[in-house]
C-alpha cells in the first residue's frame, strides 16, 4: 500500500511537473498557432506567388516594442493597440518591454530562435544589424511592391536606413535631438548672457570662463558614464552636416583627425576646469542634479530631457534649450538628431497570407499622421506634413525646443550609433584617463576603429 | 513487506531525478557552454557564435594582459580581507556582546540582523546619498563642523573604502544571527563552574565561548570568503562600470560589464570560468585554514 502510494506519489509530481511544461507553451497560444500557420502558408506561398489574401477572420499578432515601463509613450501605445482591436477585431499580443540590454539581447534571441514577433518596434542601428543581415525583417520597398502606399506619408531619407546595406526597414515614429539646455539663472546670476544661434565656440568658452569665475560649474557633464553628448558636439565641430556621420577609416584621414581634435576640445574642457570637480567619479544623474539646482549653467542632452527636467523642477521656466556653439565649419544651427527606432514587418509574418495584410495595417495605423504627432510631441519625425502640435499645451522649455529644430540648418545623425558598444570602449570608457592625459587621444581612436573593423569582419 | 519499502531505495530516485534534471539543465550544462563560448566570437547576448576566436585561446591571452581584470583581483582580494576583518570580526565581537546582557538580546539581534532585508539596490542608492559629493550626508556634517572643501568620497584614493564599508555593513548581521545561535548552544553550566573558579568574564570569553565557537567561525569564515567573490550588485549601484578610471572592479562586476554593457560576452565567459577556478582554488584554501575540529 504505501508502495503504491509512493508510487503514486511520484506519479503525480512528474504529472505536475509536465502541467507546468504545457502551461507554459499555452501561454502563448498565438506563438504556437502562427509556427503552425506559417509552415502551411509558407507551402501555400510557394504554389502561388499572387497578392496576398484578405484575413477572413480576426488575427492575432504578436507585437515587440519598447513602449513600455517609464517610456514616456507606454501609455499612448496601450491606448492606441487598445483602439485598434476594438475597431479591426484583431487581437495583439504585446510583448513590450523596457529599452535595455536584456531587453535587446531577449530581441535578437528571439530571432536566432525563429521565435521573432509579427511587428517589432526596435531600433535602426547597428543593434538591428543581426536580423536584418540574416533576411529576417521586410525592407520596406519590398513591402511597396504590394502595398505602394505603405510609409507614403513618411520623407525616405528620414526613415533611418539600416547600417547593413543602407535600405529602409522601418517605419519611423518619434526621434530625437540633442541640444544645449541652460539654466537662465545661473547665467545671470554670472552676467553671461544665454548663447544664440550666432554664438561661436570661442564665444562659448568665454562665457563658460565667466561662468566658473562667478563660483558655477559652466557645465554639468560626466564625463565617468556619459561623455557621449559632447563626444557628438566637439567632433561635430570638426566636419560638417553632410560628413559627421562617416566613420573614419584611420586616425590619419579627414574624420580621424576630425575626432582627435574634437576629443582634444573636451581635454581642454577637462583643463580649464569647466566640468564638475568630480566629473570624473560622478553617475550622470549626479551631474544633472547640479544643473536642476542652479549649480551649474549648460546640459547637453536630448529631446527626452525636457520631460526629465519638467519633472524635475518647479520653475521650468527657468530653463531653455539652445544650439550647441559651433565651430569651424559647423554652423551653431547644424544639430544632432534623427530618427532612431521604427515599425519593422518580419519575414515570417510577411510570408504568413493571415498576417501580412493585417501587419500592414497595424504599422499604416501606429504610423498615421495624427498617431505620429500624439507619440512625438516635441521629438523630431520624418512626417512629409510635420507635426500637429498644440504648442499651447507645452511649456516654455518645449516650445524652445520646437523653435530650436524648427531653425536648424542642419541635422547630422548620432555617429556613435554606428559603433557597437564594444568599440566604444576605448574612447567613451576610456574617457577619463584620456582627459587626464594617461591614455593617448590618437591610440584610443585607433583602438577604437580596430574594434569597429573585427566587428565588421 | 510492508516493511520493504524502506529498503527499497528506487523511489528516491524518482524524487531526486527532477532535481538533478533541473541542475543539469540549468547550471551544469549552461556551464559548460560557457567554457565553449569563452573560445569563440560572440557580439551579442542572445546572438550565435561567428566562429571559434582565432587562435582560440585569445581571450585567455587578452585575461593576461587586461589591466583592468588584474584590478578586479586585487581589488577582490581587498574585499575578500575586508569580509574577514570587517564582516566577521564585527560580528563576533557583537555576538559576544549580546550574548553577554541579560536584557535586550531580541532588540539587538533585529536591529543588527535588519540591513539584510533591505535590498541591495536601496541599500546602493541609500549610501550613494551618504557618500554624494554635492549634498552629501558625510558633506553636509563635514560642513557643519566648518570644514571648507568638500570630499569626493568616490574619487581614485576613496572609491574602494566607500564601497567596502556597506559591504561589509550590510552582511555583519548576517553572520551576527549565525555566531549568537552558536553561542546560545553553549551551556550554561560551563560558564557557571568558570564563575564559580573565579574566571573573569574576559576569561569566559577566551577560554569556554570562542573555543567551543570555533567550529561556527569556521562556516562563517567558509561563508565569508566565498561570498566576497561573488559580491557584485552593491559595488555595482554606487560605482557602475569601475568608477572612477577602472578602479572599482571586481570580478564579478568586470564579468558583468563585458556581458551586458560592451558586448563582449565571449570574454565575459572567459573571465567567468576564472572566477570559478578562483572560487574553487579559494574554497579549498579557506577550507585548509578554517578547517573544523571535533571536540
Amino acid at each position: 500500500m504505501k508502495k503504491m502510494m509512493a508510487m503514486l506519489l511520484t506519479g503525480a509530481m512528474v504529472l505536475s511537473l509536465t502541467a507546468c511544461g504545457n502551461g507554459s507553451s499555452g501561454s502563448t497560444p498565438a506563438q504556437s498557432e502562427s509556427k503552425f500557420g506559417e509552415s502551411e502558408a509558407a507551402a501555400e506561398a510557394d504554389k502561388e506567388e499572387s497578392a496576398p489574401e484578405k484575413s477572413s477572420g480576426p488575427v492575432t499578432l504578436n507585437v515587440t516594442t519598447t513602449f513600455a515601463g517609464e517610456d514616456t509613450n507606454a501609455q499612448n501605445y496601450q491606448d492606441a493597440i487598445a483602439a485598434w482591436q476594438d475597431e479591426t477585431g484583431n487581437k495583439i499580443n504585446d510583448a513590450s518591454g523596457s529599452s535595455s540590454e536584456t531587453f535587446k539581447a531577449r530581441v535578437i534571441s528571439d530571432f536566432e530562435m525563429g521565435s521573432e514577433p509579427d511587428v517589432l518596434f526596435y531600433f535602426n542601428g547597428v543593434d538591428s544589424n543581426p536580423f536584418v543581415e540574416a533576411g529576417k525583417v521586410v525592407s520596406i520597398d519590398e513591402i511597396r511592391q504590394t502595398y505602394p502606399e505603405y510609409a507614403a506619408n513618411m520623407k525616405d531619407g528620414m526613415m533611418g536606413a539600416s547600417p547593413v546595406d543602407g535600405k529602409n526597414y522601418s517605419v519611423p515614429v518619434n526621434g530625437y535631438w540633442e541640444g544645449l539646455f541652460v539654466n537662465k539663472a545661473v547665467c545671470e546670476a554670472a552676467g553671461v548672457e544665454i548663447p544664440t544661434a550666432d554664438t561661436t565656440w570661442d564665444e562659448f568658452m568665454d562665457i563658460c570662463q565667466k561662468i566658473k569665475d562667478a563660483g558655477y560649474t559652466p557645465i554639468a557633464a560626466s564625463f565617468a558614464e556619459i561623455p557621449h553628448y559632447w563626444f557628438e558636439f566637439c567632433i561635430y565641430n570638426y566636419l560638417t552636416p553632410a560628413t559627421h556621420n562617416i566613420l573614419p577609416e584611420s586616425s590619419d584621414d579627414e574624420h580621424g583627425q576630425a575626432w582627435i581634435s574634437g576629443i582634444g576640445d573636451m581635454k581642454v574642457l577637462y583643463e580649464k576646469g569647466f566640468l564638475p570637480e568630480n566629473t570624473l567619479s560622478a553617475t550622470d544623474g549626479e551631474t544633472f542634479q547640479l544643473f536642476i539646482d542652479g549649480k551649474a549653467a549648460f546640459l547637453i542632452d536630448g529631446s527626452w530631457k525636457v520631460g526629465g527636467i519638467e519633472g524635475a523642477t518647479d520653475d521650468v521656466d527657468n530653463f531653455t534649450v539652445t544650439y550647441v556653439p559651433g565651430k569651424g565649419e559647423r554652423k551653431s544651427t547644424d544639430i544632432i538628431g534623427g530618427l532612431s527606432s521604427g515599425w519593422y514587418i518580419t519575414k515570417k509574418a510577411w510570408d504568413d497570407p493571415e498576417k501580412q495584410k493585417v501587419c500592414v495595417e497595424f504599422i499604416s495605423y501606429m504610423t498615421s499622421d495624427e498617431m505620429v504627432s500624439n507619440f512625438a510631441s516635441v521629438s523630431a519625425t520624418a512626417l512629409k506634413n510635420g507635426t500637429q502640435v498644440d504648442e499651447s499645451q507645452l511649456s516654455s522649455l518645449a516650445v524652445a525646443g520646437l523653435d530650436m529644430v524648427a531653425g536648424a540648418t542642419g541635422m547630422a545623425g548620432a555617429v556613435q550609433d554606428q559603433v557597437t558598444q564594444e568599440a566604444r570602449v576605448p574612447v567613451f570608457n576610456g574617457m577619463p584617463d584620456i582627459v587626464t592625459g594617461k591614455a593617448d587621444i590618437k591610440e584610443s581612436v585607433e583602438e577604437l576603429l580596430k574594434l569597429v573593423a573585427e566587428g565588421q569582419q | 513487506m510492508s516493511s520493504n519499502i524502506y529498503k527499497n531505495k528506487k523511489p528516491i530516485i524518482f524524487f531526486l531525478v527532477p532535481a538533478f534534471a533541473f541542475l543539469v539543465i540549468f547550471l551544469y550544462y549552461p556551464f559548460f557552454q560557457n567554457i565553449l563560448n569563452s573560445f569563440k566570437a560572440i557580439n551579442n547576448l542572445g546572438s550565435s557564435a561567428k566562429g571559434w576566436n582565432d587562435p582560440w585561446y585569445t581571450n585567455y591571452v587578452e585575461l593576461c594582459k587586461d589591466t583592468n581584470i588584474r584590478a578586479a583581483l586585487i581589488n577582490t582580494i581587498k574585499m575578500i580581507a575586508a569580509t574577514i576583518i570587517g564582516q566577521l570580526g564585527i560580528a563576533i565581537v557583537l555576538a559576544l556582546m549580546v550574548d553577554n546582557i541579560s536584557k535586550g538580546q531580541k532588540f539587538f539581534r533585529t536591529v543588527y540582523f535588519f540591513p539584510i532585508v533591505i535590498a541591495a539596490t536601496a541599500l546602493g542608492l541609500l549610501f550613494n546619498l551618504v557618500f554624494l559629493y554635492d549634498k552629501g550626508m558625510l558633506n553636509q556634517l563635514r560642513e557643519i563642523f566648518g570644514a571648507a572643501k568638500l570630499i569626493d568620497f568616490k574619487d581614485n584614493s576613496h572609491a574602494m573604502l566607500t564601497m567596502m564599508i556597506p559591504v561589509t555593513w550590510q552582511y555583519v548581521g548576517f553572520y551576527f544571527i549565525i555566531l549568537i545561535t552558536g553561542l546560545n548552544n553553549i551551556s550554561d553550566e560551563l560558564y557557571e563552574a568558570a564563575t564559580i573558579d573565579g574566571a573573569s568574564r574576559l576569561q569566559r570569553v577566551r577560554y569556554i565561548s570562542l573555543p567551543l565557537l570555533y567550529n561556527v567561525i569556521c562556516t562563517c569564515g567558509v561563508l565569508a570568503v566565498t561570498g566576497a567573490l561573488k559580491v557584485f550588485d552593491l559595488p555595482w549601484i554606487m560605482f557602475p562600470k569601475g568608477m572612477p578610471s577602472n578602479s572599482t572592479w571586481l570580478t564579478g562586476t568586470y564579468m558583468y560589464y563585458h556581458a551586458f554593457e560592451s558586448h563582449n560576452v565571449d570574454y565575459s565567459s572567459a573571465i567567468s570560468v576564472l572566477i570559478v577556478v578562483l572560487g574553487v582554488i579559494t574554497a579549498k584554501i579557506v577550507n585548509a585554514v578554517f578547517k573544523e575540529k571535533d571536540y
